[in-house]
């Protein structure tokens, strides 16, 4: 038997957020564990949902929205996290070719443009959110589902994206920063 | 000169070829592929109306976010987290080389039966090649097979959870066509199993021209103590399939739900193996974010794209494409796979299934063709979307869980054979529609 | 032509209200001698079915045609008057309260605000009620797992004992298959019997006795106001000629599909008697008042409902 083959086995190590997202990133870093919580949480409350409604016949009004407005903000930072953990997948065919120097330009201009363009998506939530967390007088309420139970997820899911997404802008902002300076 | 609005000028026909050329330019250039589509979205709401038309944007990555349907992909990430975590995979395919026998490519065959089985425990995909990609990968290479091999298997295998029933795919057409759900999964079923088939057959067809691609294991000398033990490795991964399974066919669960099942009986696994930390929760529950925060972007950009097509006039463009193109009910079909194929190698599934089943629908329907089998037509073609490069969404899964060392371009050419085959598999529904019940 | 307004449906492509709201569209055309030109866009086409009235303010669609409980969210008003479980026994009587009995003065009021205005209403009329297990009546519906919509609909269900479950459309079908629920509130007969969940819940209730939703044509208020008064009054009419040539439509297919299934000898129809239904009005008009509550047009929808139906003599 091949028992001494430790190859593939070791859980392979994910590392943290590269330097050059500062840090922030580290920050994003360490907050990425409340949501990561929340996938968790979200299928223990699936668990419980299937036994309620099996077992006791008394399905919970509020289980399925809850597992969605958890997993739907797990989804949001966890862009974010790629983000300052530099995971996202990149086709690097041509960024490849390049030499050193070229490569930093290129990191430079890419994370430029990712900050406009988060910037921008952030400012259109915000317009977005300016409906969603305001009655049509601009007394203060956030958007519901409107199912029996009707929580705010809803509203707090934009609110929580136009966060997001500033703050996508501002590591972006970091990561050109930090690749013009070429720390590494 | 006014920016805003500007790509107006071009007209809807030069809009969509800028469109394409933009996506594949900037998909290139290295960067982050959860950008490309959205930034190509940016430009067109900018350029053509404006502003104005940018919370569209973030209206539909809202939507994307929120929808049901995606809260078993990071359930299914979560369970091959904690499978890599713990050594039920090892035992696992340790078993299973020994129930393999002397049959070249046992291995590999086994690892697309348990892909089938996975494809019957859920709907969607992204979880599955993660999965995979995590457990038989890393085994298969261990055991000497040829690397582009694996991959092809691990991709194309984890790609079939949207062909097996349950499909969102097929729900997601019947609700557009209109059309019987059970109809459609019951039409699926043969097409389903064939293209699992023609990939068994691809494996040991390669595998007895060139048995260097999957050598056969000695299990000759191992004693029978020894093969006891690890047939008990079978136990638990069979109490976990037996229970997310059952819970679905027993009407216990819901689709969505069983797949916390299957989380919750892995994670008892540990358990009972005694290698149940905190800290192996909580490293699986860290991959996990990570990993649904790369599949999940990947495809928020395409919904969003389409959003500002359709915007521009795209649905009216290109169903005025199609029925412009011909009379002939067969070229029209023809026509509009190519258009998917094409799609398929820029767009997510969702993007894809957004964007062409509205328009696509009532073309089918008015040809007179069957639409269940169309539905089931389609689902196939989603499938060759999954792995055909530059934007292969099966891809881009597993190279996020993949070894460093194997790169983009490795999983791409260890791909082109699947595709064929499921161009041969599209080939055949259209040519004898009786498979999927046409 | 003057004007090319854009508006998205509730419904997809494939489905025969989306190809009726197609004539609604050419109507407008043709009735305004090509003055307006509608394009008519299915469901998620631009932005998702619960997202069109944000759209339609941000000026990125002109209009919708939707179920108005979508926007329950922003309002409970939106829920209660798009879906009051119980009031209606057929669409005739939600037509009328429209026209004659303030209701669209009332609807109007709720969108405005927000940047519509009503154009008028329609509907696809009494939905049928999907189960597995036969229901003849109120006492039959205890202990039974029902997938409910959002809203009143799943408050009257639990009020009258059932357990709602919660469940996106897209998990109906499997979950009614696999018996993880026992019954639902889905759609139209015709609809339910096109989908198939027939097949695997053979025991529809029909016609229907829990839900009727109120379809609204609004659009952007500002390109409302600009339009000039003839086109106002040609968009108006032919709502309301679209909603009866809808509501006829789609009982000839409810019929259709009833004699398919009666015929294909698999199919249960359980119709329930007027007492039975009588008795489900009462437990739903007890949880009005519950969302009349909740917000203050909430209340405003509420007194002018049931002020419309006691002088109709609907309600005591
Ligand atoms: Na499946
Ligand atoms: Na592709």
């Amino acid at each position: 038997m091949d028992e001494n083959i430790p190859a593939a086995e070791a859980p392979r190590e994910h590392g943290e957020s590269v330097p050059e997202a500062g840090r922030l990133g580290r920050w994003l870093d360490r907050g990425g564990i409340v949501f990561a919580a929340g996938i968790v949480l979200a299928m223990l409350i699936l668990m419980q949902e299937v036994i309620l409604r099996y077992v006791f016949n008394a399905p919970t009004i509020w289980a399925h929205e809850t597992t969605v407005f958890l997993c739907g903000i797990a989804f949001i930072y966890g862009g974010l996290y790629c983000t300052a953990r530099d995971r996202h997948i990149r086709v690097v065919l041509i960024y490849d070719a390049l030499g050193p120097r070229l490569r930093r330009a290129f990191d430079v201009a890419i994370s430029i443009v990712c900050a406009a363009a988060s910037a921008m998506f952030a400012w259109a939530a915000w317009l977005m959110v300016e409906r969603a967390a305001f009655r049509p007088d601009g007394s203060f309420r956030l958007e519901r589902s409107g199912s029996a139970w009707d929580p705010v997820y809803p509203g707090l899911v934009k609110v929580f994206l136009m966060v997001v997404l500033a703050v996508m802008a501002i590591q972006f902002v970091v990561l050109a920063w930090n690749y013009a300076k070429g720390r590494r | 000169m006014e920016i805003f609005g500007s790509l107006k000028g071009l007209g809807v026909e030069g809009g969509t070829l800028l469109m394409f050329a933009m996506l594949l330019g900037l998909l290139v250039t290295g960067i982050p592929l959860a950008f490309v589509t959205l930034l190509v979205a940016l430009v067109f709401a900018l350029g053509w109306f404006g502003p104005m038309a940018v919370p569209l944007i973030t209206s539909r990555v809202y939507t994307f976010v929120s929808s049901f349907v995606f809260v078993s992909v990071p359930m299914f990430v979560l369970m091959a987290a904690i499978l890599d975590r713990s050594g039920i995979a090892r035992d696992l395919f340790d078993a299973m080389r020994l129930m393999g026998g002397r049959l070249r490519g046992g291995v590999a065959i086994q690892t697309i039966v348990v892909a089938v089985i996975l494809a019957a425990m859920s709907g969607i995909i992204g979880g599955e090649v993660v999965l995979l990609g995590l457990i038989a990968l890393p085994q298969m290479l261990r055991l000497g097979y040829d690397k582009k091999l694996a991959i092809g298997v691990v991709c194309a295998g984890g790609s079939l959870g949207t062909m097996v029933p349950p499909s969102i795919v097929l729900i997601i057409y019947g609700l557009t066509a209109n059309v019987s759900i059970g109809g459609l999964f019951t039409a699926a079923f043969i097409p389903g199993l064939m293209l699992a088939s023609f990939y068994v057959i691809y494996v040991l067809v390669r595998a007895y021209l060139n048995p260097a691609v999957a050598p056969i294991v000695e299990n000759a000398g191992v004693p029978r103590a020894e093969k006891i033990r690890l047939l008990k490795g079978l136990i638990l991964p069979l109490l976990v399939v037996a229970g997310v399974l059952g819970s679905i066919y027993g009407g216990i669960a819901s689709v969505t739900e069983a797949s916390a099942v299957g989380v919750m009986g892995v994670l008892l696994s540990t358990v009972v193996r005694g290698e149940f930390t905190f800290a192996l929760l909580k490293g699986a529950a860290l991959q996990t974010l990570q990993t649904v925060g790369m599949i999940v972007w990947i495809g928020i950009g395409a919904s969003a794209l389409v959003g500002v097509f359709n915007l521009m006039g795209g649905i009216n463009f290109v169903s005025s494409l199609i029925t412009g193109i011909s009379d002939n009910p067969t070229i029209i079909l023809l026509f509009m796979m190519l258009i998917l194929f094409v799609l398929g190698m820029f767009l997510d599934w969702v993007g894809i299934a957004l964007l062409t089943m509205p328009i696509f629908v009532p073309i089918v329907k008015s040809l007179g063709y069957d639409p269940i089998w169309f539905g089931v037509l389609f689902c196939m073609n989603m499938q060759v979307s999954f792995l055909s490069p530059p934007f292969g969404p099966a891809a881009f899964y597993l190279k996020s869980v993949a070894p460093p060392d194997i790169t983009l371009s490795d999983i791409f050419k260890s791909l082109l054979p699947f595709i064929c085959l499921q161009i041969l598999a599209v080939a055949l529904l259209i040519a004898f529609p009786v498979l999927a019940g046409g | 032509q003057e004007h090319t307004f854009r508006f998205q449906s509730s419904d997809p492509s494939g489905n025969p209200n989306f190809e009726l709201q197609k004539t609604w569209a050419d109507s407008v055309s043709e009735k305004s001698d090509g003055r307006i030109q509608v394009e008519l866009l299915p469901v998620e086409s631009i932005v998702a079915h619960n997202e069109t009235q944000d759209a339609i303010a941000a000026g990125i669609l002109d209009g919708h045609i939707t179920d108005t409980s979508y926007f329950a969210g922003k309002d409970p008003a939106f829920g209660l008057i798009a879906n009051p479980v119980g009031a209606w026994s057929n669409p005739q009587e939600m037509f009328d309260f429209m026209e004659n009995g303030g209701g669209k003065e009332l609807m109007n009021e709720l969108v405005e605000p927000y940047g519509l205005h009503f154009i008028g209403a329609t509907t696809p009329g009494l939905e049928a009620f999907v189960s597995a297990v036969p229901l003849d009546g109120v006492d039959d519906l205890k202990g039974v797992k029902l997938r409910a919509p959002e809203g009143l609909v799943q408050q009257v269900f639990a009020a009258a004992g059932a357990s709602p479950v919660n469940l996106p459309g897209s998990e109906v079908f499997t979950s009614l298959d696999k018996g993880v629920i026992e019954a639902a509130d889905y759609s139209v007969f015709s609809t339910n019997h096109a989908q198939g969940l027939h097949d695997v819940a053979p025991h529809p209730v029909y016609p229907g006795f829990h839900s009727m939703p109120l379809v609204e044509i609004s659009m952007n208020k500002q390109k409302w106001d600009e339009l000039p008064d003839d086109l106002k009054q040609v968009l108006e009419e032919s709502v309301r000629e679209f909603a009866q040539r809808q509501v006829a439509a789609l009982d000839e297919n409810d019929q259709k599909a009833v004699e398919e299934a009666k015929a294909s000898g698999n199919i249960t129809i359980h119709d329930w008697s007027d007492e039975e239904r009588a008795k489900f009005r009462t437990i739903a008009t007890g949880e009005w008042e519950k969302v009349a509550q909740r917000s203050e047009n909430a209340q405003k929808v509420y007194e002018t409902l049931t002020g419309y139906l006691q002088e109709q003599g609907l309600m005591q």
